[in-house]
């Protein structure tokens, strides 16, 4: 697969803290990337630099398979959309004039407004000043701003930012279909991995502007398992069975917690359990917060 | 790309309150000159033109930089405002297009502006200085010589107002400057100093023409800051990070 984002070393430095510290990012063309990471991670400052916003300190992106530099970034820019920290917008103006903006700035056709309304759901709403909108219908402006003139290529730095559930789950729903809707690769931030998780099949991970992982979600996901929760009614019982199984577990009332093991193994310990007379009531898997998988991701790469 | 980049501009002024100002700020310095004129006006025997030099002696002194200060703020203001700059600077225009947009904006602007007063000086003499026929043709080509000389203001108010990020101080700085530039025009140093470029375009409280016989210098001063001014913000839009 063509990588559409590929960063070398890249870095960003302000006074002697480095925001972004020799990432190597990689996205696949056509994938939906889910670049996560706490605020301050340097998630907004990588994606400033992919749209040359800000100037790097050293390294190099390479952007839709060409080196970016001052010669080529406005033919690289005619090919991205964006939405970066926030929509974009002037307020005493309707939603129709601020596309117009867009067109004429990006050369594109204000024909093309219809398509992008359409997507985000604002045609009826084309005619309306933009400071009457809600942060929800915002945001979707925004997203038709970055659609106009069908980018190869669409940044968005968390666009789920300060929406309602209903309005989240609307914005994943409409982000989720961009590379089938407009063949769109998508680089999306957010500092949830829960609320990327649905969407993404790619996933990045920035801490302290170092990426501590990145590849498919279900590599990740791997790293997201916590400790194994069962609930049974014996639990002295289930104690001596898992020990005896060479189990490290913890024992709190009849809540035992141990840690995450394959399925196949597990699937051994609740027939073993079954078989000892345990009885086991409940069995969850506890998934690891962003902050656990950072440090166990950290971890790793310290003991590798 | 540069027209794109205007017609963008222009749009950004649908149903802007900027127009409020346009329309009630000229008429102070139009009230305030035409009562000073009347009463004057025992002295005062040069008709139009003397109405003008009254006129211009609030306008070109006080309110013309602060306007134009106040378009260029304006204008900035609403890339300022949210993260607009973000969107600006990651369009596929190039930067100093975006500048020299808003640059052709404020220079219409001010067109527009001059002719309002021209209509309000019309308006004043007529009706109130109770003056014969309509204004000499001179006193019309001195208001469109001050926006010749207010190129390198605007150029000079667009890059203050694009740096400093704040509505009120080039706007203050204008006024100050407006000031300024008249003692320098007063020193004999007009064509050194930029804010003095408007006033000696405009042929400011005086009767007769104060640039004749140094027209092209007066047009290679305007040229040159407006060249300087060009240059200051081509280099702050590349080099500079896109703060929002």
């Amino acid at each position: 697969m063509n990588t559409i984002i590929e960063t070398n070393m890249l870095t960003k430095y302000y006074g002697t803290q480095a925001v972004v510290n020799k990432l190597n990012l990689s996205v696949p063309e056509g994938s939906i990337y889910g670049f996560i990471g706490p605020n301050g991670a340097g998630k907004s400052t990588t994606m400033k630099l992919l749209l040359g916003l800000i100037h790097e300190s050293s390294g190099s992106i390479c952007l839709l398979g060409k080196q970016m530099n001052q010669s080529n970034r406005l033919s690289l820019l005619r090919q991205t959309g964006s939405l970066i920290e926030s929509p974009s917008c002037y307020g005493h103006l309707t939603a129709q004039e601020n596309l117009e903006i867009v067109c004429d700035l990006k050369g594109v056709k204000y024909t093309d407004i219809d398509r992008v309304l359409a997507i985000v759901d604002l045609t009826n709403d084309r005619g309306r000043k933009v400071k009457q909108f809600s942060l929800g219908m915002r945001q979707r402006l925004g997203i038709a701003q970055a659609l106009l003139g069908n980018p190869r290529l669409l940044i968005l730095d968390e666009p789920t930012n300060g929406l309602d559930p209903a309005g989240i789950q609307e914005m994943r729903s409409l982000i989720s279909e961009m590379p089938k809707l407009c063949g769109a690769t998508v680089l999306i931030s957010s500092h949830l991995l829960s609320e990327l998780e649905q969407i993404v099949d790619q996933v990045g991970i920035i801490n302290h502007g170092k990426l501590l992982f990145q590849g498919k979600l279900s590599a990740l996901q791997r790293h997201s398992k916590g400790d194994i929760v069962l609930r049974v009614l014996h639990p002295q019982k289930a104690c001596k069975t898992l020990l005896a199984q060479g189990i490290t577990v913890r024992a709190e009332g009849n809540l035992l917690q141990i840690p995450p093991v394959h399925e196949e193994t597990l699937a051994a310990l609740v027939y073993d359990l079954a078989m000892q007379d345990a009885g086991i009531v409940g069995l969850t898997q506890q998934t690891k917060s962003l902050e656990d998988i950072f440090l166990s991701l950290t971890h790793e790469k310290e003991a590798g | 790309m540069l027209t794109r980049c205007m017609i963008a501009e222009n749009r950004k002024l649908h149903g802007s309150v900027i127009w409020l100002a346009f329309f009630i700020i000229p008429i102070f310095p139009a009230i305030m000159g035409t009562f000073n004129y009347l009463q004057n006006i025992a002295i005062l025997k040069n008709g139009w033109f003397d109405l003008w030099t009254q006129h211009t002696l609030f306008y070109a002194l006080i309110f013309f930089a602060p306007m134009v200060g106040l378009y260029a703020a304006y204008l900035w203001r609403l890339e300022h405002l949210g993260h607009n700059w973000n969107i600006i600077m990651s369009a596929p225009v190039r930067p100093f297009y975006l500048f020299f947009a808003k640059f052709i904006v404020v220079i219409k602007m001010a067109l527009l502006t001059q002719l309002w007063v021209f209509v309000l000086f019309c308006i004043c003499g007529h009706f109130f200085a109770h003056l014969p026929g309509f204004p000499p043709m001179q006193i019309f080509l001195w208001l469109l010589r001050g926006v010749l000389g207010g190129v390198a203001v605007i150029a000079l108010e667009l890059l203050l107002a694009m740096v400093i990020r704040s509505f009120a101080a080039p706007i203050l700085i204008a006024l100050l400057g407006g000031v300024a530039g008249m003692a320098f025009v007063s020193q004999g140093h007009g064509l050194m100093f930029p804010y003095s470029l408007m006033l000696l375009g405009m042929n400011s409280n005086k009767a007769e023409d104060i640039i004749s016989g140094q027209v092209s210098l007066f047009v290679l001063s305007c040229i040159l800051f407006s060249l300087l001014f060009f240059l200051l913000s081509n280099l702050y839009l590349t080099k500079q990070d896109t703060h929002t």
